[in-house]
Order: C-alpha cells, then structure tokens, then sequence
C-alpha cells in the first residue's frame, strides 16, 4: 500500500473510531436512563405497595435477600442520584466528542451549545421571541 | 346561522419579482480570498471584492466590531451589489440590515431613534433554551376512578422508546391533562418535566391499521428511539431590538408586527444592555455583531454622522458598511464642502473601498448575466449592440432595455431578442442624455421652465 492510502486509512478509521465514541456515549446514556426509571420503578412501589411487613425482598445479582424498607429506599436514591450525575457527565462529554468528530469531518462547529441555559423564568420573559 | 366563507381556490402561478441585485449570490472568491473574474453573480471590481472579502472574514471570525467601512465610486459601479455580495456571504446566522439614507427621515420618528433600532436590529444575541422532556410512546394507560365518584383518582402510563418500557404512577393532575390531551394507547407523547404540559406528537406506526377510524389530521410518527428521559436544548438568535420591543409595551410581541413600535425609551435600552451584558457574563449569551448598511449614506444630515461616530463607540456596536456616490459636495445640515458630503472626522474612522467604471468587456458579462436572471435570451448581435449601449450610456439603461426588449421580441413571437427588438425599444425609452438634449431643445413649449438653472443641487 502506498502511504497516500494508507493516510486515507488512518483518517478514515480515525474518524470512525470518534464516530464509535459518540455512539457508545449515547448507548450508555440509554442503559442508564433505563435503570433510573427500573429504580423510579422500585422507589413507587415501595411507597405504594402496601405490604404490613417491615422487610422487603431485594434481588442483588441472581439472590433474593430480605432487607429493611427504609434502607432499601435509602439505597435506591443513592444509586438514583449517582446514576443522574453520571448521564449529565456523560452528556455534557458527548458534545465535545459530537464536536470532535464534526472537526474531523470537516463540517461546521455547532454554534451555541457550549452556552448554559437560560433560566425558567427568563425564557418565559422571551417567549415570545422563541416561539416562532 | 352565519354565513360562513368559503375560501377561494385558485392556482396562481408564482410571479417572482426581479430585482436589480437578485443575481448577486456572494463575493465569489475563491479560498485564497482571491476574486474571480467571474463568479456569484459578480464581475471585475476585482480590488474592491478582495477589499470586501478581507472585510467579511474578519466580520465572520468577529474580529471587529464597531468599525464602519465605506463604499465609493461612481452612479452604476456596483456598490450595493458589493455590499449585497457581503450580506449573501454571511449567511442566515449573521444579522445583517440593509436601509437606504432617505428611510430614517419619518413624522413619527426621530432620526436618530430610527437610527439606533437599526444600530440594533444589526446585534444578534444567542441564547440557549433547555428543557429536560419525558418522550414514548404509551402503550397503556390505566386509570382508577373511586367508586363514590369522588375524591383522588390514581392511574398508570406505560411508556416506551425502541430501547426500553418503564411504568409511571399517575397523580390527579397528570390524569387531568392526559385526558384532556385525549392520549390513548399508540399515541407518541411528551411530557415536559418541569412543567408538566404534555404534548401529542402522532400516533405510532406500528399501531397504524387500515380499519382504524380516524380523522385525516393524524400523523403518524415512529416509536422514538433512545432514552426515556431526554433533554433537548434548542439555540435561538434574537437580535436586540426584539427584546427591546418587547421589554418596551405592555402589549408585548404584537408590536412587531403591526410594525408601529414606536419610539423605544433610552432606559429600556439601557436595561436590555445591561442584562444581555449579565448574560454574557454568565455564560447565557453570546453576542453576534451584524452588519448595518446603508445606502446613499450622503443623505444623512449632520446630526446623523455625530450620532454615527458615538454609536460606533459603543461596545455593542454592528459593523457599519455604507455606501455613496456622491464626490465632494456639501454635507447635508451645513455649508462644508467634504468628500462624499461626509464629515471629516467621521470620514477618518472609515475603511473606504472604491468601486471603478466597468470596462466594455465586463459590461458585456454583466448583461449576459442578467439575461440569464431575467430570462431573456439575446441574439449574439443584439447582445453587441446592447453592450455598446451600456458603454456609452449607463449600465443600468443598458440592463433596463433588456426585459423591455424581450417583451417586444415576446409581442412579434419571436424566441431570440434580435437587433430590431433593441432599435426599437432604444427608440421608445430614452436614456438620460438623450431625454436632456430633448428638454434643452424644447424647454420653451414646457411649462414653469428656468433658463437659468446652473444645475440640481443635490443636497
């Protein structure tokens, strides 16, 4: 192989590899989200299921063991608060890999979405102008 | 009962206005910044595009702001379709606000506040608008009314995408809204987080059947792909003088398009700087400076050109492009003499870009450009003729007899505007100098003729 090709190459499979990057951020985004609301899930039903008994039946791996309520939900929201920073870390780190691989295609840079949200009630101020 | 109006159909076929620059499609430079003879629409200028070019990258990379650039030369040299070439190169995220001289002069409005709205319809801000959304398709709704008819009703929403299904437990409030938003199994909804409002965005393709009886208005859409939970962040660009109107009346909005905004109140300004300024701060904004061109620039006064030289000072200023063809000649508001009928001082914060006449060969492409546009197809002989016309005429004569020739070439049902076609309508249309030996010869038979006017005074 002569080395223009083989450049072609590795640009080629440089750029795959960011594209690979962005996906697997967001198939993990998915994961994720789905065990937070699995863990939304449990939180409900321990509110609502009205069983008598003090303890309930957790499932850790492939073994039911019978556990106190209150520190089941304590542990469900500990993993719930870890599992939503976790998505928003891997969000905001998905807009620099979007970015990266739009750079090495060549396209344009996405324009503003480094900037942070207006709040409520300043997007409410302008409405107006946003929905338009 | 009322009568109720049945809208009329008709087929109109689009008229599609030509104007003088709609040719002008960009700079047309290549990379290097350099200028093709011929490209977007433009030709030769080559200097003044280079200028022009330089002038928009750095506008592009917002390199600068508050700088004014000015365009000069002749009646016909492509001073507009320079500056026209530069708003087409910006593109739609850029603003960019084009006005002629003349337009601020108005009963309702002073000059200098038709300036400023101008000054700051040429500002974009960008802001960000987030919102964390709950988007699915439902695949069941289940709802509990009490038996007494009564009291809390309690319900269930399973929601799923491609990747995942999961059961949300429904409070009083959220059973309200779905069942007002009519959601029923199949439907792709979204539920707003912060707020609650739930949105129907179709139904699912996969719960689409032929004997399903519904209104014609149904969309169909595709289960949605993804997470559950998404967040969706969309970027807008304002400019300043939107959120000034707003901020300005009590009825809001509706101003903007009645287009009677009236005079904006300097305090309202200054509290709009100083919260895009906040904003910016904050990380919330950014701010896009535009570009504001005005055309026949000579027929600003001198209270204008002082309100131009502070305005440009400020640090939310556009880039100021004008352009005039005026040589030395009077400032309007004074007795100076001053080149361009600009002030000095205002003339030395300039960038001045100057535009020269055409040559005949350049002429020859401008014309055949704008058949093109125009549609109007033109004998090799005609187009010889119509050029030399141009040349000893003016360009705009010139470009004049082309639509007009092609409806006569039209009338004899001919394809191809011929020579005859161009005599004829040269015969019929008078161009500038010709229409002045006219007057010179008969201005005694018109009526209230003067003799002794040396010339136009201009200003």
């Amino acid at each position: 192989m002569d080395a223009e090709s083989q450049r072609v190459l590795d640009y080629l499979s440089e750029v795959e590899e960011a594209a690979e990057d962005v996906l697997t951020a967001k198939q993990q985004i998915v994961d994720l989200d789905s065990k937070r609301n699995r863990n939304r899930e449990a939180l409900n039903a321990l509110k609502n299921e009205l069983s008598d008994s003090e303890k309930v039946k957790v499932c850790f791996g492939n073994m039911f063991i019978k556990f106190p309520k209150s520190k089941t939900r304590e542990m469900i929201q500990r993993d719930q608060e870890q599992l939503d920073k976790e998505i928003n870390d891997l969000r905001k780190g998905l807009k620099a890999k979007v970015n990266r691989l739009n750079e090495m295609q060549g396209k344009p840079e996405l324009r503003g979405y480094s900037l942070s949200p207006l709040s409520t009630n300043e997007v409410k101020a302008i409405n107006s102008l946003l929905k338009r | 009962m009322a009568a109720t109006k049945v809208p009329e159909v008709r087929d109109i076929t689009r008229i599609e206005r030509i104007g003088a620059h709609s040719h002008i499609r960009g700079l047309g430079l290549d990379d290097a910044l350099e200028p093709r003879q011929v490209s977007q629409g433009m030709v030769g200028q080559l200097a003044s595009r280079r200028a022009a070019g330089i002038i928009l990258e750095m506008i592009k990379d917002g390199h600068i702001a508050g700088r004014a650039v000015l365009i000069a030369g002749q009646p016909g040299t492509g001073k507009t379709a320079i500056a026209m070439g530069i708003a087409q190169s910006l593109g739609p995220d850029t603003p960019f606000t084009a006005l002629a001289g003349s337009e601020i002069f108005s009963l309702e409005m002073s000059k200098t506040e038709a300036l400023s709205q101008a000054f700051r319809k040429a500002i974009g801000v960008r802001i960000k608008e987030e919102t964390e959304i709950i988007e699915g398709e439902v695949v069941e709704i289940q709802i509990d009314r009490p038996a007494t008819g009564t009291g809390a009703k309690v319900g269930k929403l399973t929601l799923k995408t491609t990747e995942m299904e999961t059961i949300y437990d429904l409070g009083n409030k959220m059973i309200d809204s779905l069942s007002k938003e009519k959601v029923q199994a199949g439907d792709v909804i979204t539920i707003d987080k912060a707020t609650g409002k739930i949105s129907k965005l179709g139904r699912s393709f996969t719960r689409a059947r032929d004997y399903d009886a519904m209104g014609a208005q149904t969309q169909f859409v595709q289960c949605p792909e993804g997470e559950l939970q998404k967040r969706k962040e969309v970027v807008h660009t304002v400019s300043l003088h939107e959120i000034d109107v707003i901020n300005s009346r009590t009825q809001g909005f509706l101003a903007l398009f009645s287009g009677d905004t009236g005079e904006i109140k300097s305090e309202v300004r200054e509290q709009i700087n100083a919260k895009v300024c906040e904003w910016r701060e904050e990380g919330k904004a950014e701010i896009i400076p535009g570009v504001l061109f005005i055309d026949e620039v000579h027929m600003l006064d001198m209270e204008c050109f002082s309100f131009l030289n502070r305005a440009l000072e400020s640090d939310l200023s556009p880039v100021l492009i004008m352009a005039t063809n005026r040589g030395i000649t009077r400032i309007r508001g004074t007795n100076y003499q001053s080149p361009h009928g600009i002030p000095i001082d205002l003339l030395d914060r300039l960038l001045i870009i100057t535009t020269s006449p055409y040559t005949e060969k350049e002429t020859r492409q401008i014309l055949k450009i704008r058949c093109e546009e125009e549609d109007v197809e033109l004998s090799e002989e005609a187009h010889t003729v119509l050029t030399r016309i141009g040349m000893e005429t003016s360009l705009r004569y010139a470009i004049q007899l082309i639509s007009t020739a092609g409806l006569v070439c039209r009338k004899r049902k001919g394809t191809e505007v011929q020579v005859e076609d161009i005599k004829r309508v040269y015969s019929l249309f008078l161009d500038e100098a010709r229409s002045s030996q006219y007057m010179k010869e008969y201005q005694d038979s018109f009526l209230f003729n003067e003799t002794q006017t040396p010339s136009m005074d201009t200003s």
